[in-house]
């Protein structure tokens, strides 16, 4: 890993971001071709459908986000008088990332982890499991609340929104048509002199699709944590504060009790097993990735 | 006709610009009044505390008036100060008068054990950092402003939105950053 500032860190981790959800809109694109070349147009009626499902499901539970996670997670909103230190380390970073204050949570769990969720800053929610508050010093915890602060900044609830509806919609369109092709519906329609070569190809891209949909989702959530994590120095400029968080997660082997997949991308730490998941698939950098990239960061100081 | 059409729409394209520019410069240039105010605001809420500081050690330790006066001094000082390079002096000259005051408390281990003590030194040090973030997010804010001013095509209307250069929030010496250190 190349020594390199956290501000080379953000725009690098950005530009990266843009290229994969353009990607994904070339993939989507991909997709539509594919469908009308095999399908023809006709049948494109599926298409709005399946954009409707998957915009209403995902952007129902990113407009809710702060709501729907306390339910999902079991954390339990908590006021200043709580927990006065850890909200003035929020208070903190707030002043130095000039974000509004969050809703902060706490989530019963032995298991150190933490989270950040909310459709805007404005209704921002971050949530710490008690393992992490009891296992972390100052500065530790300032790093991880100052990780959880920049996916807020950079609006990551928004991205992956977007990735997640993209992949949902690619995934329900492909289920579709293995569908209506398994009812024999598919070529009715359409006239049997097409090109049998571009036929076969449509036929690869529609089946290949979702699975490449999937490892896009997961390569933006990676490039997402390193953003965060970069962001994070920015706002500290204390790499080791993070850096030395990240040695206790990485040391720590127990996980979070849930394990539900559809919110693991928002733990700082992949509370799912890592070695069960391949790498393209995963939702988070290998954790000693990051400690390498922070170490770099803090040799430059 | 086609002409006039592509003229105006040159003209409109411009205008829409032209506005572009002068409000980034402007929004600029609030952002860093703001983060001022938040230094000052942290910088009261630190000066705050000092008196019942200064009481809790002087409760312990009674002969070190010479410390005390000189964080009464800086207090007041940095409750006057009003310009960047003023409050900043004084900031700095508070800080290291602290600095002494918590020295001296080490020597008191009655005073370090109190209760009451080791809140107002997590409060301190909490503020401190507060303090620290604020700084930094207001030198952040003049580095985007004084980028805009000096870089095209943001440095043409600069004058005419009469926004110019800001001075950065210089800290004196590099060892003032270090704000007392409490683990809990």
């Amino acid at each position: 890993m190349a020594t390199f500032s956290f501000r080379a860190a953000q725009s690098s981790n950005k530009r990266k971001t843009f290229l994969l959800l353009g990607a994904m809109g070339a993939l989507t694109w991909l997709v539509l071709l594919s469908i009308f070349t095999y399908l023809g147009t006709s049948s494109a009626a599926i298409v709005p459908f399946a954009v409707g499902l998957t915009l209403i499901s995902v952007w129902g539970s990113y407009y809710g986000s702060d709501k729907l996670v306390l339910t999902m997670t079991g954390a339990k909103q908590i006021q200043e008088s709580d927990n006065p230190k850890l909200v003035c380390l929020i208070q903190e970073i707030t002043i130095a990332s000039g974000l509004p204050m969050p809703k902060v949570a706490i989530v019963e769990d032995s298991a150190p982890n933490a989270f950040a969720t909310g459709r805007n800053p404005e209704h921002a929610l971050i949530a710490f499991t008690t393992g992490i508050l009891d296992a972390m010093d100052r500065d530790q915890l300032q790093g991880v609340i100052a990780h959880e602060m920049a996916h807020v900044g950079n609006r990551d609830t928004l991205v992956s929104a977007v990735a997640a509806t993209t992949a949902g919609v690619i995934a329900l369109i492909s289920d579709l048509l293995m569908r209506m092709m398994w009812f024999g519906g598919g070529r009715r329609d359409r006239d049997s002199n097409g090109n049998p070569i571009m036929l076969v190809v449509s036929l690869v891209v529609l089946i290949l699709a979702p699975i490449a949909a999937v490892m896009l989702k997961s390569a933006i959530s990676r490039k997402r944590e390193s953003l965060a994590d970069a962001t994070a120095v920015a706002f500290t400029r204390n790499p080791a504060g993070l850096r030395s968080a990240l040695e206790v997660l990485a040391a720590d082997s127990t996980v979070v009790q849930q394990k539900s997949t559809a919110v693991a991308h928002i733990w700082i730490e992949s509370p799912l097993d890592g070695k069960s998941v391949s790498k393209m698939f995963a939702s988070h950098p290998p954790i000693q990735e990051r400690i390498a990239t922070l170490r770099a960061m803090e040799s430059l100081n | 006709m086609e002409t006039t059409l592509i003229v105006g729409g040159i003209a409109v394209l411009l205008i829409v610009f032209f506005v572009a520019q002068y409000n980034r410069l402007i929004r600029l240039n609030v952002a860093v009044d703001e983060a001022f105010a938040q230094i000052e605001v942290q910088l009261k809420r630190r000066a705050d505390l000092i008196p019942n500081l200064v009481e809790t050690v002087k409760g312990y330790a009674t002969h070190e008036q010479s410390t005390f006066d000189a964080v009464i001094t800086a207090r007041a000082k940095a409750t006057t100060a009003s310009t960047v390079a003023d409050v900043s002096a004084a900031d700095g000259m508070l800080t290291q008068a602290l600095r002494g005051l918590l020295a001296v408390a080490e020597a008191y281990p009655d005073l370090k054990a109190s209760a009451n003590f080791m809140s107002l030194q997590e409060e301190l040090s909490t503020t401190e950092n507060k303090v620290a973030f604020s700084r930094q997010f207001y030198n952040d804010s003049v580095r985007l402003l004084n980028t805009a001013v000096k870089t095209i095509p943001t440095n043409f209307f600069a004058g005419f939105a009469k926004v110019d250069e800001r001075e950065f929030y210089e800290v004196d010496e590099a060892t003032n950053r270090n704000a007392p250190n409490v683990s809990f």
